[in-house]
Order: structure tokens, then C-alpha cells, then sequence
């Protein structure tokens, strides 16, 4: 009855979407709408890897940038198809991420924050300098063909298309994220979470899990970074600075990743949160700051802990 | 035969020996204690035997040297352990760990253990929800799961009341028996270790000071005057 209604639930998020593409009209609000389901999905993947592993990453961002930067340095070169260099950036940077993941899981706490830090920000700096290849500061713009995945480009790359686009694959990132929850594997790597070597002596092997869900958050993180290159056609070294796996933190937060959704409301309670201070003050951040504060204080499940507790008051 | 054998167990921290060329053998289907004072070094080599620390010495299960293997290794090989801090997962349900330390071993659902320890009626609420008595035989479940051949316990009846340590003993020395497992624990309620013990071996500062028979470690005066005192 509760896996009904759960899917249920997922059915009418789906729909949801289009839907709101449909009525709201084109332009702008479209447009941020967008934007801030790439920073949902963004969240989605660190909030996952908050919730599986327990560990708070501060170089996230690499790998919403990783995948862009290969195919707009690869594109040129028509090795492959699009769709295929698309698959093979995705490929490649979970498979890096599980190498890393391999490295710095084996540390919590501060130190696994600041090793993700400094990762981060290695390939932050490598962008930067690395200006044959990378552009340094200016980015790269990709020069996409007519055509990607069937559909056309332009229609990707217009806020109606790309909203109703990015809004289906955060719901099916989402329902990726529940279901793996409710998995073995997902059992496993929350006991591993809170009792690690219980684990260890209850016979099972705790790294690989642990790096498992290290490269699937990075994978979650590198569709958006995928979407956002393919709306944008363009990637510079700002969507790797470690100030921006801070934001996706912030998200996380916000939201509460103590169910799988809360992320998601995290992304775009701070994309609208962001914009809408910014129309008032420089100094938008601050406000950020005394959000976050204040639900880290008052509400250390976030939002969505907030919305449960609401609804299963008597 | 021989079902836990350690030979020159040699622990250091730093220039503190915690245990000095130990050795130890259990015989297959014997409860073991061992006994002894505070830093005696009764942990450690539960420890060492589990392969929490690494230790200097040889490590036999069942005939096969385990020294070198991972935890995990020897948990699959059929040692099992539990530990003196209560160590479940508060956040999961009864029920889904004992799956999940089956699962870990042997495959299956874990549902046997549930009704040998009278866990079922718990069995859909979450662990940190359940009672501290509850929680100690979540933690032995945990441990019994997958039908080890030979248990290590660290002070399991530590915080439980008289009553509750009487049925604990019991309860050992039924599935010692039922099972023919392996026991080596360790206990500082003296009740709890005479009514279960076939063998004792006490401790002190990291050496072996006696091992015999229950009432022959009571008649020991060296034992008497290093532990037991007015226990005995």
C-alpha cells in the first residue's frame, strides 16, 4: 500500500512539471525553473551521499563540471557520436569518482572533507591554467550539432524544453535514490554509516560500498552538470570552484537528507531564496546564511523533516 | 578438538605491554572465561583473536591459521564476536539487521535467531527504540546470526540487571550446548562466569596466571588474592 502510493507520488512529481511548463508562460520564471532543477538534481547527489555514507563532500562540484569540460574538449575532434560522448563523459566520471572514492572514504569526518576539498579545488586550478585545453577563465562554449538524443538542440536549449526535460530525469534520479534506499545495498551502506565495523565483523567488506555510493552521488552530480552544459553549451571554471559544492551543501541542508527528497526542495527553495534576495541587496548571501542557520538550529532535518513532522502531528 | 588455538599473543601500546606471549587453547564445544582485573588484558585478546588489533602470535581456527585474515575473513570462517559497548544499529529496525548480518554469511532471512532470542514480538520497531536488555540480546542475536561455530563475548551481561544476567547465562549455556558452539567470554559478574564456565583462564597485567577447572580457580590462592577476593 505504501510502495503504491510512493509511486503514486513519483507519477504525479512527473507529471507535475510539464504540466507547470505548460501553463507558466515562456521566459524568465521558465528559464530560473530550469536552473534550479539542475540545482536540485546537483543537491539530490549530495544529499545522497550525506544520507548513505554519512560524509559531507566540499568538491562536489568537480564532478558536475568533469563531464562537461570532456565533452567540449572532445567534441571538436568527432571521435563519436554526441549521445555516445555523453555516455562516455558520465562513464568516465564515475569511474573517476570511484577511484578517488576508493581513496577518501576510508577517512570521516573533517578529513574527508577537506581530501574532497582538495581534490576539488586540484581540478578547479587545473581548469584555470590549463588554457589550451580548458579555456582558463573564459570556459569553453560547445558547438553542439542540430540534433541530440532525437530531439533538436534548440528545443533543449530553450527554458520551455529544457524545464520539462530536466524536470523528468530528477524524477527519475529521485525514484533511483528511494529505490536504492530500500535496497540491500542501501540497508548495508546506512549500517555501515552508523556502525561501521559491526559491519566489518558482521562479515562484510565496508570500502567498496562506501565508494559505491561516493561515485553514485558523483554520477547524480555530473547529470545535472550534463544538463546544464547541454542548456547553457557552455562551461567555465566557476561550476568547479569549491564555493559552488558549498551551495550544493547548503541545498542538502536546507532540504534535509534524511528522506530522499528533501534535497530536491533544497535545490529550489535556494535557487528562488538566492534570486529573490538577489533582486533586493548585494548581499543576498547573508540572507542565505541566516536560512541556513536558522533551520540548522530549529530544524536539523531540514525542511522536509519540518513538512513530515507537520503532517504526522495528530 | 581444538576449536580457537592461540599461541604468543604479544600486544604493546606504544612502550605498555598489554599482553606478553599469551596462549590459549579451546576445546570445541567448551565455554571459556576468562577472568581477571581491570587492564588485565582480557579485551585485547579478544581482540586479537577476532582481529580487531593487530597482535603479534598465531591465530588458529578449527586447525587453519586466521592470523593474517580480515575480520570479515574469520566472521565468514565462523567466528563471531560481540562487543562490551552495546554495538546494533539504533537507526534500523530489528528485524533488518538480523537480515542483513544473515545475508552477510549464510543467505538466508535470519528468522530462526529472532525466535531463539525471543526478538520477534520486537521485530518491526527500531533498535534504538527497544529497551537496554532488549538491545544486549539484539547485540548476541547479531552475533549468534549465520550459525557460528565459535563465539567471542566481551562482557555481555555489562549494565543488565541480576535477573536479566541470570537468564543470559542460561541462555549461553543452552545454546552452547544445543549448538555445540564455542564460547570464550569474557565477564566480571562472577555468577555469570561460574554458572557457565566449563574452563577459566584469569588474566593479570597480560600474562596467564591460572587456568583449571571453576572450583579448582576458586581454591587458587594466587587467584584468590590477584581477582576473586571475597567473590570466592
Amino acid at each position: 500500500m505504501k510502495n503504491s502510493l510512493s509511486w503514486l507520488g513519483f507519477a504525479a512529481l512527473g507529471a507535475v512539471g510539464p504540466l507547470a511548463a505548460h501553463f507558466i508562460p515562456a521566459g524568465m520564471t521558465l528559464s530560473l525553473l530550469a536552473q534550479a532543477t539542475f540545482a536540485a538534481i546537483f543537491a539530490l547527489g549530495i544529499g545522497f551521499l550525506i544520507r548513505q555514507n554519512g560524509t559531507i563532500s566540499f568538491g562536489h562540484a568537480a564532478f558536475f563540471g568533469l563531464p562537461g569540460y570532456a565533452v567540449a574538449a572532445l567534441l571538436p575532434l568527432k571521435l563519436m557520436p554526441l549521445e555516445v560522448l555523453f555516455a562516455a563523459a558520465l562513464v568516465g566520471t564515475v569511474a573517476l569518482a570511484f577511484a578517488i572514492g576508493l581513496v577518501v572514504v576510508r577517512v570521516h569526518g573533517i578529513a574527508f572533507g577537506m581530501l574532497t576539498l582538495a581534490i576539488g579545488q586540484g581540478l578547479y586550478e587545473a581548469a584555470t591554467r590549463w588554457r589550451a585545453v580548458t579555456g582558463g577563465h573564459d570556459g569553453m562554449t560547445l558547438r553542439l550539432p542540430r540534433e541530440v538524443f532525437g530531439l533538436p538542440v534548440k528545443l533543449l536549449q530553450q527554458p520551455h524544453g529544457m524545464f520539462v526535460a530536466a524536470w523528468i530525469v530528477m524524477t527519475l534520479c529521485l525514484v533511483a535514490v528511494w529505490l536504492f534506499a530500500r535496497s540491500p545495498w542501501g540497508r548495508l551502506t546506512e549500517a555501515i554509516r552508523d556502525n561501521e565495523e559491526r559491519v566489518r565483523f558482521l562479515g562484510y567488506r565496508t570500502l567498496l560500498p562506501r565508494a559505491a555510493v561516493f561515485a553514485a552521488s558523483a554520477l547524480l552530480v555530473a547529470i545535472a552538470g550534463m544538463l546544464s552544459v547541454l542548456y547553457n553549451a557552455f562551461i567555465s571554471p566557476d561550476a568547479i570552484h569549491w564555493t559552488a559544492s558549498g551551495s550544493g551543501l547548503i541545498m542538502a541542508i536546507l532540504g534535509g537528507s534524511a528522506v530522499a527528497w528533501g534535497p530536491l526542495l533544497g535545490g529550489f527553495v535556494y535557487f528562488f531564496l538566492k534570486h529573490a534576495a538577489g533582486a533586493y541587496t548585494t548581499h543576498w548571501l547573508s540572507i542565505i546564511g541566516v536560512a541556513l542557520i536558522l533551520v540548522a538550529v530549529a530544524f536539523p532535518n531540514g525542511l522536509a523533516g519540518l513538512m513530515i513532522r507537520q503532517r504526522s502531528r495528530p | 578438538m581444538i576449536a580457537l588455538a592461540a599461541t604468543g599473543i604479544t600486544k604493546t601500546y606504544g612502550g605498555f605491554t598489554a599482553l606478553s606471549d599469551v596462549s590459549l587453547s579451546v576445546e570445541h564445544g567448551e565455554i571459556r572465561a576468562l577472568i581477571g582485573p581491570n587492564g588485565a588484558g582480557k579485551s585485547t585478546l579478544i581482540d586479537a583473536l577476532s582481529g580487531r588489533n593487530p597482535c603479534l602470535g598465531r591465530v588458529e581456527l578449527m586447525g587453519a591459521d586466521i592470523s593474517r585474515l580480515t575480520p570479515g575473513k574469520r566472521r565468514r570462517l565462523g567466528l563471531s564476536r560481540s562487543f562490551q559497548k552495546t554495538s546494533i544499529f539504533p537507526r534500523m529496525t530489528v528485524r533488518a539487521q538480523i537480515e542483513l548480518a544473515a545475508r552477510a554469511v549464510d543467505g538466508s532471512d535470519g528468522m530462526d535467531v529472532l525466535d531463539e532470542f525471543d526478538l520477534r514480538p520486537l521485530a518491526d520497531r527500531l533498535a534504538g527504540d527497544i529497551g537496554y536488555g532488549d538491545q544486549r540480546r539484539l547485540d548476541l542475536a547479531l552475533a549468534m546470526t549465520g550459525q557460528p561455530h565459535t563465539l567471542l563475548l566481551d562482557e555481555p551481561a555489562a549494565g543488565l540487571s541480576f535477573e536479566e544476567s541470570k537468564r543470559l547465562a542460561a541462555h549461553l549455556r543452552d545454546i552452547a550446548a544445543r549448538r555445540g558452539v564455542t564460547v570464550v567470554i569474557v565477564e566480571h559478574d562472577m555468577d555469570v562466569v561460574f554458572a557457565i564456565a566449563d574452563t577459566i583462564t584469569v588474566l593479570q597485567l597480560g600474562q596467564v596466571l591460572a587456568e583449571g577447572r571453576p572450583d579448582d580457580i576458586r581454591a587458587n590462592p594466587d587467584v584468590v588474592r590477584a581477582y576473586l577476593g571475597s567473590a570466592a
